[in-house]
């Protein structure tokens, strides 16, 4: 009885903010308070109109789905190469490829802007948040790849080598049908990862917005209401995708 | 062998190119020096005294900050993947799940609820004069430290849960049942049995809700007032507002080795405490 109410406690913690945010998205009342105000979608509406979000939404888009794609590139070549290596080298390479998700996100959007501005002297941008999204959303690609590959029966690509199947034949034909969904899932959480980081867009962006930076300027200058608005359709964004990767990959811990 | 070196070729570059190398350049940095606003390579130890004198107190209190988030994290983080394991029955995956979609999703929208709650005009001063415990808005809740530290601990919290659950899954109900039926109390069971075989778990979620709280800006800038400042937004400041990059690098990596100084000492404390432990029940 006593848990049941512990857990109860921890949920509304844990939910109750972010759904009040929801919440009040769909009120007439500016402000988050009550009263609400009556059930209104008013906010998106004047999103739907604001040029300086639609910009903010594709650029979003665009790093997101580049990410997504290159990331699990990366991502799963590395797990492929790691799964029948030996388990001081996995331990090492797991280590040092999940480093960059353990510095804080400021010193790493810090760094590259160093790298890229003084040590190359090029210029700031959308291509550059993508290189940061994926060397952040890379590891977790190999961490939903490995787990995948570990239930995997090499016997079926053994048996398509041993009838004349190329290493790329075999893995095509046998290997990625597979863990396809596995690769759908580590892809939905790196958009996912993307669209809701914020730290290494604001310094690598250089010019314009995403969503998160977007979001920043409505949170930081006025008390704009729309801000509910976008905060909800970035949550509803980010948690939908990591719901639908959770279900297309079953991943569990 | 050559195709795993070609098969990690990709992501290891990416690490290498945008992370080693700008870390190391970064590092490198801290030692140059700044002539009216122009970056000169150099071998100076000013940005690092700077560090020292200027920012020692913020650094501190920046370190307290983010040894609360760490401790309160990983206590939360057991009690909850504690009930998800053990207490919960068939509502244990749900748990998880409401947990890990949380995990990618809202930085910024977590920290501007709290906005929202804690705020003059917030939920909590509406709740707290609508029942009548108080005629005037409490200004202390936001604008504090302990604004900054319940953000930050509501953001991380799922981020300690998942390695203190994985490594409770590991904990059998079999050898829990044999400490009871051997006559040991429920704290017993607690400390002695479920506690030492999830110490991993405990270790890296405090670790990493610790450096990832002691690094934040975000949180203190919009939520910690003058009185939560911590260190991450002078980071920024002297980064961007200063123009001075060897002094933003120099506190960033200055505070980087004091957290893992704090880390490795704990962990060097857990270990003398469990060989203890493990002499005195031998």
């Amino acid at each position: 009885m006593i848990w049941r109410l512990v857990i109860a406690l921890f949920l509304l913690f844990m939910l109750g903010p972010i759904l009040l945010v929801v919440l009040f998205s769909f009120g007439s009342n500016a402000l988050i308070g009550f009263p609400m105000g009556g059930l209104t979608l008013d906010w998106y509406t004047k999103l739907a109109q604001d040029t300086g979000f639609h910009s903010a939404f594709w650029a979003s888009f665009i790093v997101a789905l580049a990410t997504a794609t290159l990331a699990t590139i990366t991502g799963t070549c590395a797990a492929l190469a790691l799964t029948k290596a030996a388990p001081k080298l996995v331990r090492s390479a797991l280590a040092a490829l999940s480093l960059p998700v353990l510095l804080p996100p400021l010193v790493v959007a810090i760094a590259i802007v160093v790298l890229f501005v003084r040590g190359l002297g090029l210029g700031l941008g959308l291509p550059v948040v993508i290189l940061g999204h994926i060397l952040v959303a890379q590891p977790f690609v190999i961490l939903i790849v490995m787990a995948r590959l570990a239930r995997f029966d090499q016997a079926t690509v053994d048996a398509a080598r041993d009838l004349g199947a190329t290493h790329w034949q075999a893995f095509r034909l046998v290997t990625l049908p597979q863990i396809a969904s596995a690769l759908i899932g580590a892809a939905l959480v790196s958009a996912a990862i993307s669209l809701d980081d914020f730290i290494i867009a604001s310094f690598t962006i250089g010019g314009g917005n995403t969503i998160s930076t977007f979001v920043w300027g409505k949170m930081r200058t006025t008390l704009d209401p729309s801000i509910n608005a976008i905060a909800t359709i970035l949550l509803v964004l980010t948690v939908g995708l990591s719901a639908l990767a959770l279900r297309v990959s079953k991943y569990k811990g | 062998m050559r195709r795993a070196i070609l098969l990690l070729a990709p992501s290891l570059a990416v690490l290498i190119g945008i992370f080693a190398i700008p870390v190391l350049l970064l590092f490198v940095v801290s030692f140059w020096s700044v002539k009216s606003f122009r970056l000169q390579p150099d071998f100076s130890l000013a940005a690092w005294h700077r560090f020292f004198t200027v920012y020692g107190d913020l650094t501190l209190y920046t370190l307290a900050v983010g040894l609360a988030v760490g401790l309160f994290c990983t206590l939360l983080g057991f009690v909850f993947a504690y009930a998800a394991r053990f207490k919960a029955g068939r509502f244990g995956d749900l748990l998880l799940v409401a947990t890990l979609i949380t995990l990618f999703g809202g930085y910024l929208v977590k920290i501007y609820a709290w906005k929202s709650i804690l705020g003059a005009d917030g939920l909590l001063n509406q709740a707290l004069m609508g029942i009548g415990l108080t005629s005037q808005p409490l200004a202390f809740l936001i604008y504090s430290r302990g604004a900054v530290i319940i953000a930050l601990v509501h953001f991380l919290l799922p981020f300690a849960i998942l390695p203190i659950y994985a490594s409770l899954r590991n904990v059998s109900e079999t050898t829990i049942e044999a400490a009871r039926d051997l006559g040991a109390s429920a704290s017993q069971v607690l400390m002695r049995v479920i506690v030492p075989q999830c110490l991993s778990g405990l270790f890296s979620a405090f670790a990493f809700c610790f450096l990832l709280a002691a690094g934040d800006y975000v949180t203190p800038m919009l939520l910690g007032g003058t009185s939560g400042s911590m260190l991450g937004q002078f980071v920024l400041l002297e980064f961007s507002t200063n123009f001075n990059w060897p002094a933003g690098s120099a506190m960033s990596f200055g505070l980087l080795f004091v957290c893992l100084l704090v880390i490795g000492a704990l962990a060097a404390a857990g270990s003398r405490l469990m060989r203890r432990g493990e002499g005195a029940a031998s």
